[in-house]
């Protein structure tokens, strides 16, 4: 290649570039690195007082702190429910509509669908279902006499988070379903046809044949359920803002900084987060070669 | 072979009947907002929601639209996320096309700490984002919303655009420069016009996302900015409506209509874009 258009290729390569990549430091690397040195400072929103340097101090406070071990262990919670049912309930329906059915496509829509409405709107219609005097759950258990009291989906303790866990599988069913589908569209006909020949019955060519070509899709369903799960935070806001010891490390975060106005601290736990996210992730990178390398 | 036929015929009524149970089942939360946002609260107070509705009204309807605030949070929604839509793809073509076709040295460790910015939750940067805002004269405005969308937008439309880019033959891009066109026209001219199906699922996936974040305004903006879009506007709204039902049911309705139309016009689009790489892994 002459030397002239490689240059050229250099400047437009610059240009390209240069607009894209200055907006994402600016705005997502350069406060995550903010963030990182505000979370060692007793930093307060203050106008006057210049934030001092904290050390460890804002670590120290978060580890020790009984509110913050409750909010991990829900955000751990979620991560479980969000790993377990909505890739469940996924491949199950995947597998149903999948099968040469009439109206198919009206099914797949239907459970498809709360994935395209805001998480705000998904709280409002759940409010419906779980408030205590005329939501649907206690109209429905007192007349058929299930529970002989109201119960308090969304503000009692225990019993809050895995309201809103519901609520939020229920929408991100679809989710999984779509991208199983998809993943079952594109297997390869003639190995199932082979199972077949082979005598294989439905459940073993399941389980030996198309659940582990679906591994791909399960990839993509799971990091998918990580992500969100670590983000959580719409849902409980708008359903309960976090009573009941429903709040997620995102929710403390937000109050903490928002209400007490701990920016230090804040930034402390949004570090947590972060670190808990990278963590999480690089663990299910290693192990995702791992088992890709199993069906080679 | 009859048996065979007949154990066909059960399977398939099994499975008919548990999607319809199912349908049924899973639109109910769906339901009870049509539900709500038809009936008077004085019905919904006296008899409880879940219930036939005695008299069906449109009043709510008249009630959200018929104030200033609620369209104009519309207005703002739609600003934002039709200009953060177009700025967040612009930007992805401009990115995805260096990272599949003009990779230079440590090319690969910028696509991949973009792409990085996929897992991390955006909680991470609120309170030094807040803070930078507040020193702009764009602070309180819908563009900052736009910038924090585009920016965010990036990981995914890179991601999506660059392995898109690289099913292109790339002897359409050799034959050009060939003819003499530089990379700027190569981009224009042969890849765009060929990349318009991607280009629509990445619309369709933007526009859904942005128009339903709550996060961004709620953090970003103050609480009587005038730049609220509609899903902060529903929480912000929500001390005011506090036993006013209607009026939430009827809000919640019209702020998922943009979004449910994309999904059924565009809704193969919508789906294949979720999918992309689903498949390849």
């Amino acid at each position: 290649m002459n030397l002239r258009l490689k240059t050229s290729q250099r400047l437009w390569t610059i240009a390209f570039l240069a607009l894209p990549l200055s907006v994402y430091v600016i705005v997502v690397i350069g406060p995550l690195l903010a963030s990182a040195y505000l979370s060692l400072t007793d930093y307060t929103f203050s106008a006057i007082a210049s934030p001092e340097f904290a050390g460890l101090k804002n670590y120290e406070r978060l580890v020790n702190s009984k509110k913050i071990h409750t909010a991990f262990q829900n955000t751990v919670a979620w991560m479980m429910a969000a790993l377990v049912f909505p890739t469940g309930g996924g491949l199950f329906l995947a597998l149903m509509l999948h099968e040469r059915i009439r109206f198919a496509n009206f099914f797949k829509s239907m459970f498809y669908m709360p994935i395209t409405i805001s998480l705000v709107v998904i709280a409002q219609a759940w409010s419906w279902i779980y408030k205590p005097d005329w939501g649907l759950l206690n109209t429905l258990g007192v007349s058929l006499g299930i529970i002989d009291r109201e119960v308090f989906w969304l503000s009692e303790r225990g019993l809050a988070l895995a309201s809103i866990i519901f609520a939020w599988c229920w929408q991100q069913v679809g989710l999984s379903m779509v991208i199983f589908l998809a993943g079952l569209t594109s297997l390869p006909k003639d190995l199932l046809e082979a199972a077949q020949i082979d005598g294989a019955n439905y459940r073993q060519s399941l389980v030996k044949v198309v659940i582990p070509l679906l591994l791909p899709s399960s990839v993509v369903v799971i990091a998918l359920a990580i992500i969100n799960s670590l983000r959580s935070f719409d849902l409980v806001w708008a359903l309960n803002r976090g009573q009941g010891e429903s709040a997620t490390l995102a929710v403390e975060m937000y109050e903490e900084t928002y209400f007490s106005l701990n920016a230090g601290y804040g930034s402390a736990i949004s570090i947590a987060l972060f670190a808990l996210a990278a963590i999480i992730i690089a663990i299910y990178f290693s192990r995702i070669r791992y088992l890709e390398h199993l069906y080679d | 072979m009859t048996s065979d036929l007949r154990r066909e015929h059960l399977a398939r009524y099994v499975i008919y009947t548990s999607l319809i149970v199912l349908v049924a089942v899973y639109s109910v939360p769906t339901l009870g907002v049509l539900l709500s946002s038809i009936q008077l609260d004085r019905e919904i107070t006296r008899h409880g929601l879940w219930r036939w509705p005695g008299a069906v009204t449109l009043e709510n309807y008249e009630r959200v639209l018929g104030r200033a605030t609620v369209p104009n949070y519309l207005k703002n929604s739609f600003s934002v996320t039709v200009t953060a839509t177009a700025f967040s793809i612009a930007f992805g073509v401009l990115t995805g096309y260096v990272f599949s076709r003009l990779a230079f040295r440590g090319s690969e460790f910028l696509y991949l700490a973009v792409v990085a910015g996929l897992f991390f939750p955006p909680q991470i940067v609120i309170i030094p984002l807040k803070q930078l805002f507040s020193k702009t004269p764009i602070n309180d405005t819908i563009w900052v919303l736009v910038v924090v969308h585009v920016a965010f937008g990036l990981p995914i439309t890179t991601l999506l655009l660059r392995n898109f880019f690289s099913t292109i033959p790339a002897a359409l891009r050799e034959a050009a420069i060939i003819d003499g066109a530089n990379e700027g026209q190569i981009l224009l001219r042969v890849m765009l016009p060929l990349s318009l199906p991607a280009l629509a699922v990445l619309a369709t996936l933007q526009f859904t996302w942005i128009w339903n974040d709550f996060l961004w305004p709620f953090v970003l903006l103050s609480t009587n900015a005038k730049a609220h879009t509609i899903m902060a506007g529903i929480v912000l709204l929500k001390g005011q409506y506090d036993k006013a039902w209607g009026v939430q049911g009827a809000l919640s309705v019209i702020a998922s209509l943009p979004t449910l139309l994309i999904f059924l016009f565009f809704q193969r689009y919508f789906i294949r874009g979720l999918t992309l790489g689903a498949v390849k892994g």
